[in-house]
């Protein structure tokens, strides 16, 4: 079924953590139609259902409810115990981008340069990265691949850092892979930062904030002034002028003209404010991207319905006053002040940690059903996939994760992972070795 | 205990524990939670006596001494304190003293930093006591210094009393990289090659061994009415080394691939002594058997992985898997965020590789205080152990629990409730003092304001770079 | 000009048997300050009298006091006297070129005092230069020491500062033309820093590392030292020690109990540098300070002696307007002006280090403030006098106004700590320093050396 089998088969011995359909890939054909019958399902489009049935034929999710009719070549699981939720959606995740971190020629996320939006990072995922079928394992079914920024520590010599693809964590090629090309084009909003630390001298250095501040609006001019060159562009190719193709202002098009959303790395109270206002004169579609500090700037957000795909919440506090348990409850405050929020890792090791990062949030103010959507059918719905992910309802794709229990709790076990209405293998590298090397004789006792 | 307190916002803090503390002679107890002892299973609707900062009974239906203080658990859990065996907070200045490859002089229990605020958020976190380590530049590092995190005490206060002491060592990448540049200045330093690092070790001892028959020798020659004139120099650095030969000096080393770990192994064997921890061991899972057989401990993450070549074998059943294997396990931190939820991290050995509940709670609690040898008086909730304790909202393994309240030898260190109590009063505080200057600064200030070693700005050094390099 | 010793002694006056030889070129001038506030520091106030000033000496000074025949008299009437003031550690008159370092700064062409690639650990020795001495590397900057006397600084201990053991101190008068002229006393003090002054490649890169370094030199002092006396005493038979000119030097200076300077500005600094000097059985003073208030408890416990630097903490003015702030950096830029009075309710001694600001007005306005916090006055015009002269070993010759002692004045038009009182004369080793254009302290303009023009009555 995957690129997993020859491994599979050399750990054969051991799958009591995967799968049992996944454990079959070569003596069961895939099957057109599965039903999980009898198991609990979190919809998410309206009230969960305690016992209920899912069907999904050809990729897609065809019937959800309590009386819902099996179709006779049907594969049926039975869901006795199980809980079906739609697959997690790591919407800002590295994923297929990097495979060991501080390997530079594993990365691939961050391309050198201010302006780069004919960049798409679809072309660059490794869909055969380990990475991947480590955090299908647990739940992430699809996954936003960021691009990322260069420019050292800090990362801020990029502005616009390309396009964002996003993928189902389950194929062959990216072609069989890729959900949507483009969600939107990210911008590393500049920031004001009078404090950065100094590798060679090993010593934080301070600037002056009129000097930040001008560098600043610095690039925010430079960016302005770019998107003002891509309307031009675009008004002139539209308007039938012989002006030469540009693959950036090309890429740029859509944006411009609304279709899909800036989504804009930023992070403290003040950017945020600014990129807001920003994209409200430029009249471009805004996703907050980061947003540590959104929570400050909550009124301003949920006025211009600007959402926010969060980072970790187990995460540190920004400032030392800030209390202790902020990036866990700013997830709750933000949606109760109105905000659209998802949360994400912004990472691609870590991706599999994303249930029990919202989970946490939970006991700090977020409600749980919530939880399950900010990782669910409120990043699907803020990049525009709404219509296709995200929730339990006919139509949309079949992305689900089976769990023995709650999906958030850290000692629930994922017991089936379906990618675009098929099954997908549960192992991968770690468990592989895990078998391997719990299978290691234990040595002779001693005579 | 000298409370030399920083802010108010930490006298607040203290003002609401010490309410709320055991003063000497007086009683707590804890009603009606489910109780994991670890040692001895959990006890439904237990409850906890503390008395003079001890725990003096475990049952249930205690019945409360006069004048103690009653905290109705009802419904929650409570747990001994989290220990980290592995953490790098509360440090002044660097964490590494990188320079050379044998740093066995240097000593973190000279720079503590009792004021950062890392050590309040681990409390938040449930922490108790930590093991604050060296960072892993060099093969040889510094000497470790184990905490009880006493919030509002001095550095000198919160030193784990009778703790063993111990040194960090570190194999692989680390060691090897800060070799393979030179800063500004300097020159590159050997070694850069894993070989190299185990020869570094080696020299090291081979010096030591002379020190010692020198310093024996001497001892001899006082011993038989000799007076030798001149005695033999003291040595800071080889100091620590002799003491792990004599047995009394833990080794902390860092170390990922399981090659590295069977060659100090090796080197242990040679020189006649014992590795204490293996820290991270993230292929400690391949080599489990030899960890055990030569009774060294392991303390890994829980799932922490391809950050680098070294861990890129990194899986989250290691925990499971040496356990299996009969080693000592704790799950670490490395990091002043990770610290703070270590009941996560162990919950995550039930998901991979099948360990029970206490098997996992024992992680980051029995397991982690055995390493340090201060079982006998952390790590479980035990008659005679000291109060440190941690009141959970659900069990310290879901995801949803949360720290209500922590006891450090039976005073709250953190209580939730008082934290989320005081913020208004610490940002009504904070507005009205930045008026204040505001309106000082308002008047003629003096021209120079160039920083000097005295008036350098001494706000902590950014939390961001605690335990940086793992 | 005679000098005519007084013919009876009074109240305060002591007799004076003999005048020591001058050994600076100060003009031999006998002044007799009259009508005269004095505030002696060491003594009560008198209201009105008379101070004689002969031989660069206080030769007598109280409500009478006989002026001797041929003084200069000048008519003080409305005036204040006070000892001078004195600076607890500047780098006043040192050059600042010539500063060893551990390490090279990248880029720059700082001598070095060891090359950072040579050094492999404590034994050689990284930015150590303790032989250095203030007293010897003293250059007299007249244009500088006449900005402080302006504001009516007479003296200050001096020290090297670069490096972990930079060198040891002097206190020095600020007048003279040669350093054989401003040394009141050599090796003073042995100074001590905590702050690595290598990069992360040059042992020590690291606090922990400055600390272990120096427990192991003060170790090898003792080592090295014993060793070194036993061989002077008697070489035969004994191995001879190798010649180390840091330990020589640190040898020396321990053998005659000079303290050590250690900077300390928070209270956990403080309380580290405390433990660090009972580990090497040093004497601390300590520097700095600011948190102090917070560290009353172990600076109390054996009355250690503190150079509380008047450099108060403050926002950077270019820092960032959106900056969270720490409440903790907050309450300590509030509070560290009570360090002073918190040090004076417990009785440890303390003095006052202008610690880099670049005028003597700066460093009274900084007094003024912890003074608004709770110093008392006295107390604070103490800090500026006789308790550094204690802590340094030269209150026998100055910091107060008595006969005898060193004729360090300043006499201002009203009371030292108010905004509007101006300086209008120094005294410093009984040389006079008058400004014409009375001036607030440490506006500029200045005070010549020369013949009073406030002169009544004119030469007797």
């Amino acid at each position: 079924m995957n690129r997993l089998v020859t491994r599979l088969a050399l750990v054969a011995a051991g799958l009591a953590f995967s799968a049992d359909l996944a454990a079959q890939p070569a003596a069961a054909p895939p099957a057109r139609a599965y039903a999980i019958r009898g198991a609990r399902l979190h919809t998410l489009a309206g009230p969960t259902i305690d016992v209920g049935t899912i069907v999904v034929r050809d990729g897609r999710i065809v019937s959800v409810g309590t009386a819902v009719e099996i179709p006779p070549d049907a594969r049926v699981i039975d869901g006795m115990g199980l809980t079906v939720s739609p697959g997690f959606f790591d919407a800002m995740s590295q994923l297929g981008l990097t495979e060991i971190d501080a390997i530079a020629a594993t990365n691939d996320f961050a391309e050198i340069g201010e302006f780069n939006p004919q960049l798409y990072t679809a072309t660059a995922v490794h869909h055969a990265s380990e990475h991947l079928p480590v955090a299908r394992a647990n739940g992430i079914t699809h996954a936003g691949a960021a691009p990322g920024s260069s420019g050292g520590f800090g990362g801020s010599a990029s502005i616009i850092t390309g396009q964002m693809s996003v993928i189902g964590l389950s194929g062959w090629t990216i072609e069989e892979m890729l959900i949507a090309k483009s969600v939107g084009v990210l911008v590393n909003w500049p920031t004001m930062n009078t404090a950065s630390f100094d590798f060679g001298a090993s010593a934080f250095r301070t600037r002056a904030f009129a000097d930040v501040r001008a560098d600043y609006e610095k690039k925010v001019a430079s960016l302005r002034d770019y998107l003002q060159q891509a309307r031009r562009y675009v008004a002139a190719r539209d308007g039938g002028q012989p002006v030469e193709t540009d693959l950036r202002f090309e890429a740029l098009r859509d944006v411009l003209s609304g279709k899909l959303p800036v989504i804009a790395r930023a992070h403290t109270d003040r950017d945020i404010r600014n990129v807001v206002e920003f994209c409200r004169q430029q009249q471009l579609k805004l996703v907050i991207a980061g947003g540590d500090q959104a929570w400050k700037a909550a009124d301003v957000l949920a006025k211009a319905q600007v959402p926010v795909i969060l980072g970790p919440t187990l995460a540190l506090p920004g400032t030392e006053d800030e209390p202790y348990d902020k990036p866990l409850s700013r997830v709750g405050e933000l949606h109760k002040a109105g905000v659209k929020v998802a949360l994400s890792t912004f990472n691609s090791a870590d991706s599999r940690t994303l249930p029990y990062e919202i989970g946490s949030a939970v006991p700090y103010g977020l409600p749980w059903e919530d939880a399950l959507k900010a990782i669910t059918r409120y990043p699907a719905e803020i990049l525009g996939l709404g219509d296709r992910l995200g929730t339990l309802e006919p139509g949309k794709l079949a992305n689900l994760v089976v769990t023995n229990g709650d999906p958030l709790e850290l000692r629930t076990t994922v017991v089936h992972v379906f990618v675009a209405g098929q099954p997908v293998s549960l192992s991968n590298r770690h468990l592989s070795l895990y078998e391997l090397y719990r299978s290691r004789p234990r040595p002779a006792p001693a005579r | 205990m000298t409370r030399a307190l920083l802010t108010s916002a930490l006298v607040a803090a203290t003002a609401a524990v010490a309410a709320a503390q055991t003063p000497a002679g007086r009683a707590t107890l804890i009603k009606g939670a489910t109780v994991l002892t670890i040692t001895r299973g959990d006890i439904a609707r237990g409850d906890i006596l503390i008395r003079d900062g001890r725990i003096a009974a475990v049952g249930t239906s205690l019945a409360a001494p006069a004048g103690a203080t009653v905290v109705d658990a009802t419904g929650k859990f409570v747990s001994p304190g989290i220990i980290d065996a592995h953490s790098h907070i509360a440090i002044d200045g660097s964490v590494n003293e990188g320079s050379l490859s044998v740093t066995s002089m240097v000593a973190i229990q000279d720079v503590i930093a009792p004021d950062s605020i890392a050590i309040y958020r681990a409390l938040a976190g449930g922490v108790t006591t930590v093991n604050v380590l060296h960072g892993s530049a060099n093969a040889i590092g510094g000497l470790n210094a184990t905490l009880k995190l006493r919030w509002g005490a001095t550095a000198e206060a919160m030193l784990f009393a009778g703790a063993p002491p111990g040194i960090k060592f570190a194999l692989g990448e680390n060691p090897k990289r800060a070799g393979s540049t030179a800063g500004p200045g300097g020159q590159q330093r050997y070694p850069a090659t894993r070989m190299g690092v185990i020869d570094v070790i080696r020299e090291a001892f081979t010096d030591a061994r002379d020190y010692k028959r020198q310093l024996d020798a001497h001892k001899a020659s006082v011993a038989a009415g000799k007076k030798p004139l001149v005695a033999p120099r003291r040595d800071l650095q080889l100091e620590p080394l002799v003491e792990i030969l004599e047995g009394t000096r833990l080794v902390h080393a860092h170390c990922y691939r399981s090659d590295e770990i069977l060659q100090l192994l090796r080197v242990a064997d040679e020189f006649g002594f014992r590795i204490g921890t293996f820290q991270h061991a993230l292929e400690g899972y391949k080599v489990a058997d030899e960890i055990a057989k030569h009774g060294a401990g392991a303390s890994t993450f829980s799932d922490w992985w391809a950050y680098k070549v070294e861990a890129y074998d990194a899986v989250p059943y290691n925990a499971a898997l040496m356990t299996e294997r009969g080693i000592v396990v704790s799950i670490n931190s490395d990091s002043a965020e990770e610290m703070r939820h270590l009941n996560q991290e162990a919950a995550k050995a039930v998901k991979y590789g099948g360990l029970t509940d206490d098997q996992a709670m024992r992680l980051v609690t029995l397991n982690p205080a055995r390493q340090l040898g201060i079982e006998a008086r952390v790590g479980s909730i035990d008659v005679g152990k000291d109060a440190d304790l941690v009141i959970w909202s659900a069990h310290p393994l879901s995801t949803y629990a949360v720290a209500e309240t922590t006891y450090v030898d039976g005073t709250v260190m953190f209580d939730r409730a008082a934290d989320l109590s005081r913020r208004a009063a610490s940002a009504a505080e904070k507005a009205a003092l930045i008026e204040k200057a505001r309106k000082a600064t308002d008047a003629p200030r003096p021209a120079d304001r160039r920083p000097t070693e005295m008036s350098r700005p001494q706000a902590p050094a950014p939390g961001a770079l605690e335990g940086a390099v793992r | 000009m005679r000098l005519r010793l007084p013919a009876c002694a009074i109240a305060l006056v002591v007799a004076m048997t003999c005048v020591p030889p001058r050994v600076h070129a100060a003009p031999d001038l006998v002044y007799a300050l009259r009508n005269v506030r004095i505030v002696p520091v060491s003594g009560a106030v008198v209201a009105s009298g008379t101070v004689i000033i002969a031989g660069g000496l206080i030769q007598a000074a109280g409500a009478s006091a006989t002026v001797p025949r041929g003084a200069t008299e000048i008519d003080a009437s409305g005036l204040t006297v006070y000892p001078g003031l004195f600076d607890a550690l500047t780098d006043l008159g040192l050059p600042a070129a010539a500063q060893p370092a551990a390490a090279p700064t990248p880029g720059g062409g700082a001598p070095v005092a060891r090359p950072a690639s040579s050094v492999r650990g404590p034994q050689d020795r990284p930015g150590s230069t303790p032989w250095i001495q203030a007293a010897d590397d003293v250059k007299p900057d007249e244009r500088k020491f006449e900005t402080w006397r302006n504001g009516g600084f007479t003296n200050a201990l001096i020290a090297p500062k670069a490096g972990l053991l930079p060198g040891q101190s002097a206190v020095i008068a600020l007048a003279g033309e040669r350093t054989s002229d401003v040394v009141v006393r050599p090796a003073v003090t042995v100074q001590a820093s905590l702050t690595p002054t290598g990069g992360f490649g040059t042992f020590p890169a690291s606090l922990m590392g400055v600390i272990a370094y120096l427990k192991q030199v003060w170790i090898d002092t003792a080592h090295y030292g014993a060793w070194l006396d036993q061989y002077a005493a008697n070489p035969r038979g004994i191995e001879r020690p190798p010649h180390d000119r840091a330990v020589v030097a640190l040898h020396e200076a321990m053998k005659a109990r000079r303290p050590v300077v250690l900077t300390a500005v928070t209270a956990t600094q403080i309380r580290r540098a405390l433990t660090l000097a009972a580990e090497l059985n040093v004497s601390p003073v300590i520097a700095g300070a600011h948190q102090g208030y917070d560290a009353v408890d172990a600076l109390g416990a054996r009355k250690t002696p503190v150079i509380v630097s008047v450099k108060w903490p403050e926002k950077a003015r270019d820092s960032d307007p959106d900056a969270d702030e720490p409440l903790r950096t907050l309450q300590f830029r509030d509070r560290a002006p009570s360090t002073p009075a918190a040090l004076a309710r417990a009785g440890v001694p303390f003095a006052f280090t202008s610690d880099g600001l670049a005028t003597p007005r700066d460093v009274l306005k900084g007094v003024k403030r912890a003074i608004d916090a709770g110093l008392v006055p006295d107390a604070a015009l103490r800090a500026l006098t006789l308790s550094p002269a204690e802590m340094f070993g030269v209150a026998d010759r100055m910091g107060s106004i008595e006969a005898g002692k060193i004729a360090n004045l300043v006499v201002t038009d009203g009371d030292l700590f108010d905004e509007k009182t101006k300086v209008r004369m120094v005294f410093v080793d009984g040389q006079l320093f008058e400004q014409k254009d009375a001036t607030r302290p440490a506006d500029a303009g200045g005070t010549r050396p020369g013949v009073p023009a406030i002169v009544d009555g004119g030469v007797r």
